[in-house]
């Protein structure tokens, strides 16, 4: 790698990059990412608000949501059964996890996470981490048992897709990928409706006078800790969803990396924002979707560093502490929690 | 039977002994004022009351009913109020969501709001606006609404006056007794003047323990036997 | 302690050839094993060394035992600038504790503004880019995602621990490479040389550490974990006081993942620079006790002995090969439910799934003894089981 070659690679890679066809189809896979980062942060980051609780276990709980997904499909959908029932079958099996992770998250703040509030935070961070080695190798266990690849991704829940999902349309002279746009609308969807119940509903109304002054909360008469299980058990159920979601995504697909491939990208995230503000963590959300999809373009057409994509997250996760450590929207004081 | 009992209470906070042996009484209608100095334990009173700040040792019984043991909202629930030092507001909720939020579950909260802006006209016109961006009176406004609307039969007022300009007080000290009108308070104030005035009896703290009492019509302000307590 | 882990080797070498031996091998740890909880422990000493002792959490932890391992097998191959493949391994060791040390100013300069989650965070950031980096470092190795082997080429001989440039007060350490010992009676393997010479290398670094957080520095650190604000108040800087727990405690960390490049010849990246490794220090840190500094060594031995006990290979015994040889083949192959026979119910739930285990041993520690072993020992005892046990027994024989 010469400056004499590298220098017109970039300038010609550049001039590639801002051609129509490119930039639509990075901000298509972009915002694909973001929707998806959004859907996962939102839970960590109402959890780190309304309790102050740092969820390690978060991914875990977005893996578990992949196979969960994965195996609603497998057994609901044969090969002769056509697109259309695949998205409904998809859609009863969103319910079936949504239902299914979010009575674990309930069941883990009422049995473990609750006996700790009094305790210093550290060890919210320390339980959940062991939390999530718990629940990767039960998970690793329960699928080696079944005679299925824990490392790669689980190809039989993939063909589960739609057929018109899996090859890209080109609409005027533009590629788009069909599963792109699915994870786009399932996700603003998702997050609408969780906007939605903050609020617009008296319960979301009290989640977020909780985030902010959970004493007053409860001197006003309302049980703060029946609110904390119910935001634990829904950020853990929207995160199981955002598995399921990914369960169809070739590049990611139902593994057990999954854990730690969503956890890491949706701290970035929650910081990114502002720990603890919903607008934050869906705005970083966008942003950090964006940097991935420029930068997984530029590895794949110009700079062939393997990392460069997560580098770059992990490089506007340090920039941000640095420069702005209370996040994007954070107004809190830092450390506080 | 008195509406609020605390028999010996004795609260820590960590490692530091605050309450040490605390007796107090308060009657259906009574306004109680709780005086001493800073650092005495008078908010620790009022947290140990909510159970926000549990008391080790002692009883608190609320028209003979045991608090101690009970969660914060459960005593909540049963009728006592909580306006709190530095108010408290929900700075990111609206001036209407903070008072809808007080508005307990089941009660009509359409009702609620209207009992609140006919209180206090002022907030109305500012309903949509975040809590954080009011003014210091008008968030002690705000905080006295939110312990109305609550259908509490005790409140628990902590330092009312605090921080106000001195027309600002003298609202305060007019919606407090217009309150006290319906409810029965224990006020834990630094502006003597407006104790006094407000209550019919009051209790003196020192060190964790009551060092005084009696009916507010014995004390002037300037009474020699309430500065030996009060003044550092 | 130093004495029985001293005597170890011998130990476990007398028990595996007495009548018991196959009991000793299913539950004791191998020597070799051994060798890696001794610099394992190491790092997760020097990660209580920062985090239980100022509470503050360095979850980047990693890249200080990544910068040792992949500072020696570079140099090694002679792939670092200015340093021959022949410096001795201990000068190494210095350097990349050095390097360390550089690398933990820089980024402690820019994370002690920050508290709580907020530095946990940042520290776990700066560590995830020293990963993706060597990750995708070419320079490394042809195939920078498995990391690097130190080449037998350049490279040839083991690696000396001991006095540099005096021959006689040296010893190799390595699996394979290392140096053998006869000594009048005692023989000792490769191995267990690795094991007494890394031993020793851990030991010193204890001592070292040791002797800091009983100075004066220690009691500063011990005052701002406690309420930093007071701390402050009656004179003492915490910044500085953090920065240098910080730096000293990369020093440590990066001769610990000197010594496992060194021992093991090779280091890959998700086993020195990812965050799980961090994971893995934490996780001997809590059950060994947090904040006791000699805890995590006995945390991270737990953690290795279920680990081989569970393990699927079943070398160096274990529990599968343990019942196998015990127990008549009528009991292993007998059907469970559907199929499953009692040897496939231990290899599907029990071998090779350890961190399970482990993961619950964890959860129950924080919740249930958040002192950890080595604490609650202590609280129990009113001191350092040092200076308190006998005392302790003392009282019993009066009595």
């Amino acid at each position: 790698m010469t400056g004499t070659v590298l220098a017109p690679l970039f300038v010609d890679a550049l001039g590639e990059f801002f051609r129509p066809g490119t930039l639509s189809e990075v901000l298509l896979n972009g915002l694909s990412k973001a929707a998806l980062y959004a859907m996962i942060a939102s839970g960590l980051t109402l959890v780190f608000g309304l309790l102050g609780v740092l969820n390690f276990a978060h991914g875990s709980f977005t893996m578990l949501g992949a196979y969960l997904g994965g195996l609603v499909m497998v057994v609901l959908v044969g090969s002769a059964t056509g697109d259309l029932a695949r998205v409904l079958f998809f859609l009863v099996g969103t319910l079936v996890v949504f239902a299914a992770i979010g009575a674990l998250g309930g069941a883990v703040e009422v049995g473990l996470i609750r006996q700790l509030y009094d305790r210093p935070p550290i060890y919210q961070i320390l339980l959940t981490f062991g939390l999530a080695l718990v629940l990767d190798e039960g998970a690793r266990i329960v699928v080696a048992f079944y005679g299925l690849q824990p490392i790669t991704d689980w190809r039989d829940a993939l063909g589960t897709k739609p057929g018109f999902m899996a090859e890209n349309l080109e609409v005027a002279g533009l590629t788009v990928a069909p599963l792109a746009l699915f994870q786009i609308v399932f996700g603003v969807v998702t997050i609408g409706a969780v906007w939605l119940f903050l609020t617009r509903t008296r319960y979301g109304m009290v989640v977020r006078a909780g985030s902010e002054d959970d004493e007053m909360t409860a001197a006003l008469g309302i049980d703060v800790n029946r609110v904390f299980t119910t935001v634990f058990a829904l950020g853990s159920a929207v995160a199981g969803v955002a598995g399921m979601l990914l369960m169809w995504d070739p590049v990611w697909g139902a593994s057990l990396p999954l854990a730690h491939e969503t956890l890491l990208p949706a701290f970035v995230v929650v910081i990114v924002g502002g720990l603890g503000t919903f607008r934050g963590t869906v705005v970083a959300a966008g942003l950090v979707g964006l940097v991935d999809a420029t930068m997984t373009w530029w590895f794949q057409n110009a700079i062939t560093f393997t990392g460069l994509p997560e580098m770059m997250i992990f490089l506007v996760l340090v920039l941000t502490l640095i420069v702005r450590p209370q996040g994007l929207f954070g107004v809190e004081e830092v450390g506080g929690h | 039977m008195s509406l609020l009992e605390l028999d010996g209470v004795e609260t820590y906070y960590g490692e530091s002994h605050i309450l040490e042996g605390v007796d107090l009484e308060i009657e259906e209608g009574e306004v109680v004022a709780l005086m001493g100095r800073n650092g005495v334990g008078k908010t620790t009173t009022l947290r140990s009351i909510l159970q926000l700040t549990p008391p080790r040792e002692g009883s608190i019984r609320y028209r003979g009913e045991e608090l101690v043991g009970k969660e914060t909202h459960e005593v909540a629930d049963a009728g006592v109020g909580w306006i709190p030092e530095d108010r408290r507001m929900f700075s990111q909720l609206t001036v209407e969501e903070n008072v809808r939020i007080a508005v307990p579950k089941g009660s009509d909260v359409e009702a609620g709001l209207e009992l609140a802006w006919d209180a206090f006209p002022d907030l109305e016109e500012i309903r949509d606006r975040d809590a954080g961006d009011l003014s210091g009176g008008q968030q002690q406004m705000l905080a006295i609404a939110r312990g109305l609307v609550g259908e509490n039969d005790l409140l628990l007022v902590d330092e009312p006056s605090e921080g106000l300009a001195p027309l600002i007080v003298e609202a305060v000290h007019d919606a407090l007794e217009a309150v006290a009108g319906e409810t029965t308070i224990l006020l834990v104030e630094q502006n003597l003047p407006m104790a006094l005035d407000l209550a019919d009896r009051f209790y003196v703290l020192d060190h964790g323990v009551v060092v005084d009492s009696g009916d507010a019509d014995e004390v002037s302000t300037d009474s020699e036997r309430l500065r030996r307590h009060l003044s550092a | 302690m130093v004495a029985a882990l001293a005597l170890y080797p011998f130990v476990y070498a007398l028990l595996v050839a007495s009548p018991l031996g196959t009991e000793a091998e299913t539950l004791l740890p191998r020597v070799d094993t051994m060798v890696g909880v001794f610099y394992f422990g190491l790092f997760a000493m020097s990660f209580d060394f920062v985090s239980g002792y100022t509470g503050y959490l360095s979850f980047g932890h990693a890249i200080f035992y990544g910068t040792g391992a992949y500072f020696v097998v570079l140099a090694a191959n002679g792939q670092v600038p200015l340093l021959a493949p022949g410096t001795p391994f201990m000068l190494m060791l210095l350097l990349a504790g050095l390097l360390a040390v550089a690398i933990a100013l820089a980024i402690g300069a820019l994370s002690f503004r920050l508290s709580g989650v907020y530095f946990a965070m940042i520290t776990l950031g700066f560590a995830q880019v020293a990963y993706v980096f060597v990750r995708g470092w070419d320079y490394v190795s042809e195939n920078p995602k498995d990391g690097a082997a130190v080449s037998t080429d350049v490279h040839p001989d083991g690696f000396d621990v001991g006095i540099p440039w005096i021959d006689a007060l040296n010893l190799e350490i390595g699996r394979l490479t290392g140096d053998t010992v006869e000594f009048l009676f005692v023989s000792l393997s490769g191995t267990e040389v690795s094991y007494y010479m890394v031993g020793l290398v851990v030991l010193v670094c204890y001592l070292a550490m040791q002797r800091l957080i009983h100075s004066p520095f220690g009691t500063v650190l011990l005052a701002i974990r406690e309420n930093e604000e007071r701390a402050e108040a009656v004179g003492y800087e915490p910044f500085q006081f953090k920065l240098a727990a910080f730096a000293i405690s990369g020093f440590f960390a990066a001769v610990a993942g000197g010594l496992s490049g060194g021992y093991g010849r090779s280091v890959a990246p998700d086993s020195s620079m990812y965050f799980l490794v961090t994971g893995d220090a934490l996780l001997a840190s809590i059950i060994g006790g947090f904040g006791t500094l000699a805890g995590p060594l006995y945390g991270r031995l737990f953690d290795e002995t279920v680990r081989e006990f569970l393990s699927k290979r079943g070398s160096g015994g274990g529990l599968l090969p343990y019942l196998r040889d015990h127990l008549p083949a009528s009991v292993i192959e007998a059907d469970l439910v559907g199929g499953l026979t009692v040897g496939g119910a231990i290899e599907t739930f029990l071998n090779g799934h350890a961190s399970l285990y482990v993961g619950v041993i964890f959860v129950l520690f924080v919740l249930y003894v958040p002192n950890g072993l080595l604490g609650t020992v202590r609280d129990r005892l009113g001191g350092t089981v040092a200076k308190q046990l006998p005392d302790y027994l003392d009282r019993y024989r009066r009595d």
